[in-house]
């Protein structure tokens, strides 16, 4: 079947998806959870196809990177109109991004499987809209279009975090939606001034939306500077508050929180990645020159979002918290990476979206499952679960063998490749200032990837391993014979040194994995092993797009330095002055 | 003075509401408590909706087939069309908000007294003449002063009632005044005038007069404020908004429905005829006065909105900020940018689909003895009363520009023309000021979105505190559904309609164009 055509299926499926959950809501629980579940199978089925026809070398025969174009117009076709089209596609930026959005979904409409009780047609007919949203997102190739399911994605979310997530919920989910909202109105009229400064420079006479024609056409009629900067300011609003950068961080934690651990899931795998990919396909293409001009800010403000994540990590008491925190901490990598435009640091920074989608959506699904068993993510509250747990134990072992950069998982060629490039930024030539500072960055950035490890392991050993603790909350009878067996337990283990390991657990009523979860974990470990192991097969895919989009910047700031003096040449000029003030005036 | 085959051919929609109205007027009396008249008035509306444009649109185009025709005191053109065609489905639908009434026996007065309202905006759509403007307008604003004092009788109704219809009267006189500069100036009270009788639009921008357009200025000027003052009040802008939170709350929901919207299209119409013909002679201070009052409209509204308890209040600071919106469209629209009076236009149905589907709902939910008051009653709905609440949550995502809700398509619009604008003008000044109209209207949706969220929130994330006696009837969850579907409808099909109003507003906006004044063989025209 026609390629572009199970594009669009990919994206419709889920969205009359949910119109069908509304259909048979009376029927009650189980068959909303099941046909859920179909739908998110039959889209995974129709993205894994799209996915596999992507050329190998991440080029088509005719040298365009994109594939499964689709442009129909909106609807009506008359000039005066806007030309806004339904133009869909995807190029090796958006691949990756679009078939880890249609995996995530089913692992969420997993987890979600036993947790959801309350509205559960509500709940999978937003999974459903949200999932919808995401794929368009990364498949869009209208700027309107994109900014269109980027908006969309916030109603669902706002819904899934308000109705079904914890305490705060509410507030949460108000500060999320307006923080986002608040800067993404400001991308919008950035995105607008791109158009109409097309519209004005090109010569096309009509406006022109596609992303395509708008970065070849802004490639050749560069934006003037002072209007390139106010732009990408614009869009660094929105997007930065999406990645989220240090400050504009604030609502991520509340809303992992507070979130269902769907909601989570797929916060922290997908939606936060918009920021880092609005970054790639608009900011850097589009505004070479601003972005060049703004780099080491941004990479100061990554580096900052890095230190301080993963500081504030290690400082959490609540597991989810934790997570949430080292997702501040890890999308920092992903800028730092992104920014240093050159090709290593860029396809680090590109595999590194993926790769944290894998582990910290993985690892969010798992503390969801914990909570379901324990009905706490108090870190101090549990202890030594590996023994009741095995195999949770085992996917938590690998999830954040992942998230640290365990060699020959995915986490580490993500990681090495950013620091790489990022390197190799700073021992490119710059002027002396700007060598300095992404010198001193790169060099604390790496400290980030020691902090990552501390934090992360701290979690497992308090969490899986030492004695057994099993501090149940609220879980009514099965709590009070858990923690009566717990202590029994520990008093029994004095008595009988060092045979604790062999003796077979008192039965509390909390059982390991079941195969519907271990079914939801499995496909995210594959995938990280793939990409730990064969890196080279995700990297060849989207090498030329990311050289495409990010070329324009990299000349950009070998322009600033050809235009300015090398140090050398500047410290003797500085030399001069010094030396001979009064022939200088 | 008597009319002719094509005039009451194009006025054949008007006629017959006007019949219609009469009739349920004069057989309403002797049959007060008949159930039969909510019926005859929907199906006028149908009938209109259906029937008559297909036997006005051939004979339309026809007329306008030469570029903008004029019929005696009618222009016949694109914005006219589209504002008939808004102005119907809306006395439709809050035909069906007051279908259930409990006090029968002044349903024919009401449903009598909205159809005079909807002709007043029919017929402000296609004045070509200030008198009949202005007479447009009042038919509008009389009807609603019957509307707001019908049926109930407590102190904050006749307050109500009485603080619409003193300041409605001051701001009818003002615009009366605008208008006679107007007329001072060019003469005439034709608005677009033919090569052999120029109207207002060819004196003012120097065609055929002996007065110099700097000469006029001062005129002008003093023309411009008080217009803008005039309308300013019906469209609830600031400075004249101060009365709109008291009234809707004063009153009941379908009543502030229809002061939300009705008015609302009126004024954006006419100011869209007025002021556009003044920029040629006023200058600069045309836009900046639109600008300044845009900006401080939207901003005061949705701030002043975000500290509501009351649902009526609230919706009233959401309906004023709604106008600064629109305004942003006159102002680029008055500052010589292209797409802002579409954008307004545009903005005008997208706001009216939301406003109605939002007061349906809530005549829906409530009973006239126990109306709907604090934003807290809505609390648990999205369990108790779906459909209602689904409209509702819309109609806010609708007003805060989320997409794929047609309020992100306005928004869209507007936007545009004022980043448009911003970019391609050569002047400084005007590209300062509107790309920070642009960024404040922006910022704005967020702000708002606070205040709309929190309802959105009330209702589906809270637990319900006793259910809402909806009687409101099912006719009012009819009308609140049809207007849902058109919020979501009109965000995934929006292109025809934002064609149609581009179209309206270049045919509106070619100033070197001469109208042409259809033969009327057996007729006199009118002057």
């Amino acid at each position: 079947m026609d390629i572009a055509r199970l594009l669009i299926a990919s994206i419709l499926v889920p969205l009359f998806g949910a119109g069908l959950l509304w259909i048979i809501s009376p029927a009650g629980r189980d068959s909303v959870r099941k046909t859920a579940l179909i739908v998110t199978l039959i889209t995974l089925v129709l993205s894994v196809m799209v996915v596999k026809a992507y050329p190998k070398n991440g080029v088509n025969g005719d040298g365009t990177t994109e594939i499964a174009v689709t442009d129909i117009a909106w609807s009506g076709n008359s000039p005066a109109a806007f030309n806004v089209r339904l133009n869909l596609g995807l190029d090796g930026l958006g691949l990756w991004m679009y078939g880890l959005s249609a995996l995530l979904m089913v692992t969420s409409v997993l987890v979600s499987w036993e947790a959801i009780t309350d509205r559960p047609a509500l709940f999978y007919g937003m999974l459903l809209l949200l999932e919808a949203g995401c794929l368009g997102v990364f498949a869009a190739r209208d700027i309107i279009l994109f900014y269109v399911f980027f908006e969309f994605t916030l109603i669902p979310l706002f819904f899934l975090i308000g109705i079904w997530g914890s305490e705060d919920r509410r507030y949460a989910a108000v500060k999320f939606f307006l923080f986002t909202l608040a800067g993404s109105v400001l991308t919008f009229l950035g995105l607008l001034a791109i158009v109409v400064w097309d519209y004005k420079t090109s010569g096309a006479g009509v406006m022109r939306f596609s992303i395509s024609e708008l970065t070849a056409s802004l490639g050749k009629n560069p934006l003037p500077a002072n209007l390139q900067l106010w732009i990408f300011l614009a869009l660094f609003a929105g997007f930065a508050i999406k990645v989220p950068l240090f400050p504009l961080h604030t609502w991520l934690p509340l809303a992992h929180v507070q979130a269902p651990t769907a909601g989570s899931v797929i916060l922290a795998g997908i939606l936060l990645k918009i920021g880092t990919y609005g970054f790639v396909r608009f900011s850097i293409p589009m505004l070479p020159d601003a972005a060049a001009e703004c780099m080491p800010w941004i990479l100061w403000l990554s580096l900052i979002g890095i230190i301080y994540g993963a500081l504030v990590a290690l400082a959490q008491g609540d597991m989810k918290r934790l997570i949430a925190y080292s997702s501040v901490s890890h999308l920092g990598f992903c800028m730092l990476g992104l920014f240093a435009f050159n090709k290593l640091g860029v396809q680090g920074g590109a595999l590194q979206m993926v790769n944290h989608g894998l582990s910290t959506g993985g690892l969010f699904a798992l503390i969801g499952m914990l909570y379901e068993r324990y009905h706490t993510r108090d870190i101090s509250k549990l202890g030594g679960l590996a023994r009741r747990l095995p195999v949770l134990s085992f996917f938590m072992l690998v999830f954040t063998f992942s998230s640290i950069g365990l060699p020959g998982l995915n986490g580490f060629a993500g990681e090495v490749f950013i620091l790489v490039g990022m390197f190799q930024r700073a021992f490119a030539e710059a002027p002396l200032a700007t060598k300095c500072q992404l010198m001193a960055i790169s060099v604390l950035s790496v400290s980030g990837v020691v902090l990552g490890a501390w934090y992360m392991l701290y979690l497992v050993q308090r969490v899986f391993f030492g004695p057994l603790k099993e501090e149940i909350v609220g879980h009514g009878d099965h709590g009070q014979a858990a923690h009566a067996s717990a202590t029994s337990h520990a008093a029994h283990g004095h008595d009988d040194h060092g045979h604790g390991a062999e003796e077979a657990l008192p039965d509390n009523g909390i059982v390991d994995l079941k195969c519907r979860e271990i079914c939801a974990l499995v496909p995210l470990v594959v995938f990280m092993f793939w990409i730990g192991l064969q890196p080279d097969y995700f990297l060849k895919r989207m090498s030329p797009t990311l050289t495409k989009l990010t070329q324009g910047a990299e000349e950009s700031v070998q322009k600033t330095v050809q235009s300015q003096p090398s140090p050398a040449t500047r410290l003797t000029q500085m030399a001069a002055e010094n030396g001979e003030p009064d022939r200088v005036r | 003075m008597y009319a002719d085959s094509i005039t009451i051919g194009l006025m054949s929609s008007e006629i017959i509401l006007v019949g219609m109205a009469m009739f349920i007027y004069v057989v309403g009396a002797f049959e007060p408590k008949a159930k039969v008249w909510p019926w005859i008035a929907c199906i006028t509306y149908l009938v209109v909706l259906v029937f008559v444009p297909t036997y006005e649109t051939p004979l339309w185009k026809q007329v306008v087939a030469n570029g903008v025709s004029l019929n005696s005191s009618l222009i016949i053109d694109d914005l006219g069309q589209f504002v008939r065609f808004l102005a119907v489905p809306m006395g439709l639908l809050f035909s069906l908000m007051i279908w259930q009434r409990k006090d029968g026996e002044l349903a024919s007065e009401r449903l009598g007294t909205l159809m005079l309202a909807v002709v007043g905006v029919m017929l402000v759509g296609r004045a070509n003449d200030l008198t009949l403007l202005f007479l447009g307008l009042e038919m509008v604003s009389i009807p609603t002063y019957v509307l707001l004092f019908l049926g109930r009788r407590d102190r904050a109704t006749a307050e109500a009632t009485v603080k619409y219809f003193f300041l409605s009267i001051l701001s009818s006189a003002l615009l009366l005044y605008g208008l006679s500069f107007l007329y001072g100036l060019a003469g005439t009270t034709a608005i677009v005038g033919t090569a052999q009788a120029p109207g207002i639009r060819e004196a003012l921008s120097g065609v055929g007069t002996t007065t110099s357009l700097e000469n006029m200025t001062p005129m002008a000027t003093i023309a411009l404020v008080l217009i803008f003052a005039g309308l300013g009040f019906k469209i609830a802008a600031v400075p004249f908004h101060f009365y709109a939170p008291d009234v809707y709350q004063g009153t009941n929901n379908t009543n502030a429905g229809l002061l939300a919207v009705a008015p609302k299209i009126a004024g954006i119409v006419a100011l869209i005829r007025l002021a556009i013909l003044l920029p040629a002679a006023v200058g600069a201070f045309a836009w900046q006065l639109a600008l300044i009052i845009a900006i401080l409209t939207m901003t005061l509204g949705n701030i002043c909105a975000l500290w509501q308890k009351n649902v009526r209040r609230l919706l009233a600071y959401s309906s004023i900020a709604h106008s600064g919106y629109m305004l942003i469209g006159i102002a680029v629209g008055l500052a010589g940018g292209a797409g802002g009076l579409s954008g307004a236009l545009f903005y005008v149905v997208v706001y009216a689909a939301a406003s109605i589907g939002t007061f349906a709902a809530l005549t829906y939910l409530e009973s006239e003895d126990k109306p709907l008051q604090g934003t807290d009653d809505l609390a648990g709905l999205g369990q108790t009363q779906p459909l209602a609440a689904a409209t509702i949550a819309a109609a806010m995502f609708s007003f805060s520009g989320i997409p794929i809700f047609a309020g992100f398509w306005g928004k869209f619009g507007l936007f545009m023309s004022a980043v448009n604008l911003a970019t391609t003008s050569t002047n400084r000044t005007i590209s300062t000021w509107f790309i920070i109209l642009a960024i404040v209207g922006a910022l704005n949706a967020a702000i708002a979105a606070a205040y709309y969220l929190r309802i959105v929130a009330l209702m589906f994330f809270y637990p319900s505190r006793g259910a809402l006696p909806a009687e409101g009837g099912k006719a009012s969850l009819v009308a609140t559904v049809a207007c849902g579907l058109a919020v979501v409808a009109l965000g995934v099909v929006w292109n025809p309609l934002m064609d149609w109003s581009k179209i309206a507003e270049q045919k509106l906006s070619q100033p070197g164009k001469v109208a042409v004044q259809i033969d009327n063989s057996d007729a006199v025209a009118t002057r």
